[in-house]
């Protein structure tokens, strides 16, 4: 699946998977922090990337 | 600044992450705002279906979670 | 391919005579040019117009999903791997089906063609002793060389004989060197591409799309009850010809074919505007082998990658 998303030209960075049992809060926190970062960085780097995609009424 | 903020969808399994948010939030542990949290009741349940429809509804990004 | 028509009939009379089978399914000549038809054959009466030649690239194997009865059919490399995939997938039953293996000689490409000829072609004539083609329209008549003009995915094709089959109907073709042909060179082209660069590739790729569906009903692998494209509780995608729609479609349908595509050709063949579909497959195609080892309807025995779980199975992309 991602790789065929970046194969049409999505910024892999837009799709995120991860393993977290139920007791890794700490990971699961980790981890929303260094997602929330990474789409940040791609934000200020290419705006509207994904807009280019909308939704038609 | 407000407008700015990228959204971020994220699936969560309901017995693994959405347990791991759960408690991250009783432990009142601080994460980010940008996530939207969508419990599915397994991550089996996901389907790709789920990613381009958030896409197209002008998620910016989307994270899926078991 | 004379020798070919005429084993294929005499084949398909034999099965139907003997009530081995209670049709056999094959190609007639279509009512255009460079499109033979399917066709299933119920009675000897009905076997004479039974051909093979050049232009029977619509892989058969997409018409025995589901079906209760006995069939012949007639199958080329890739349509034979497509009925293995249905035997995986529980769509035939091995028993229900008499393979009358044809070792594949390559299918013309009726878009390249098309594309060379100055106005419409009336009729194509094959020299099998010289590998030829001659085509013919009004006011033009041209000659052109067989190899010159075959199908992308027959070019690259590594599965020209049946490989699975009760009876052959002719000596087996040599298969192509895998080290000669390189499977997947028009794939790294797009691989190397920038991710903008990506986007307007598949941008102007399926500009011409006008949403005719004729890829997934040629498609062997999509037997769907319900496609997605036709859900409307919730629809998943719109029926527009709006880009985003088009390529929600194209990508979805593509994945849908991940460990299951056999490269047959079939959506390309049959796309009215001439659309490389095969663009999103053979990725998916390129994928699985890198990452599953995994080629698929080679073989009943094994489950493919996505319907299995490996300890050793890439997990890379997971945090």
């Amino acid at each position: 699946m991602k790789n065929l998303m970046e194969h049409m030209g999505l910024d892999p960075g837009r799709l995120h998977f991860s393993w977290i049992s139920s007791a890794e809060s700490t990971k699961f926190v980790d981890v929303a922090k260094k997602v929330t970062a990474e789409v940040k960085a791609l934000e200020s780097k290419e705006k509207k990337f994904v807009k280019t995609k909308p939704k038609v009424a | 600044m407000a407008e700015k903020e990228p959204k971020i969808l994220s699936f969560l399994c309901n017995w693994c992450s959405y347990g791991a948010a759960d408690l991250a939030g009783v432990s009142r542990m601080e994460y980010p705002s940008n996530i939207r949290v969508i419990r599915i009741p397994c991550t089996g349940r996901m389907s790709v279906k789920f990613i381009l429809a958030a896409f197209r509804q002008g998620a910016d990004a989307v994270w899926v979670s078991g | 391919m004379t020798t070919y028509s005429d084993k294929i009939k005499e084949i398909s009379k034999r099965l139907l005579k003997e009530g081995k089978v209670d049709l056999v399914i094959g190609f007639r000549k279509g009512s255009v040019p460079l499109m033979n038809q399917p066709m299933f054959a119920k009675n000897e009466g009905d076997v004479d117009s039974f051909v093979w030649d050049s232009n029977c690239g619509i892989n058969l194997a997409n018409y025995v999903t589901d079906r209760s009865e006995k069939i012949g059919i007639v199958a080329k490399g890739c349509d034979s791997r497509n009925l293995v995939v249905h035997i995986i997938e529980n769509k035939i039953k091995r028993d229900q089906l008499h393979i009358i293996g044809v070792p594949c000689k390559a299918m013309v490409d009726r878009h390249k063609i098309a594309a060379m000829m100055p106005g419409e072609i009336e009729s194509i004539e094959e020299n099998e002793a010289d590998g030829t083609l001659t085509v013919t329209g009004s006011g033009f008549s041209e000659t052109l060389n067989k190899a010159g003009v075959l199908q992308e995915n027959c070019a690259l094709c590594m599965h020209r004989n049946p490989v699975l089959y009760d009876e052959l109907i002719a000596e087996e073709v040599t298969e192509q060197n895998p080290e000669e042909v390189d499977q997947y060179a028009a794939v790294r082209e797009v691989e190397n591409m920038a991710p903008e660069e990506k986007w307007a590739y598949f941008d102007s790729l399926f500009s011409e799309c006008i949403r005719c569906y004729a890829c997934r009903n040629a498609c062997p692998l999509c037997y769907c009850p319900t496609c997605f494209v036709d859900e409307s509780k919730p629809q998943w995608v719109g029926k527009s010809v709006d880009p985003a729609d088009v390529r929600t479609f194209h990508f979805l349908r593509a994945y849908h074919c991940a460990g299951r595509c056999t490269d047959c050709g079939a959506c390309v063949r049959s796309c009215p505007v001439g659309i490389n579909v095969r663009a999103l497959t053979k990725k998916l195609e390129k994928d699985c082998l890198e990452n599953f080892d995994w080629k698929s309807g080679l073989t009943l025995d094994k489950r493919p990658p996505l319907d299995t779980f490996r300890p050793d199975d890439p997990e890379e992309f997971i945090k």
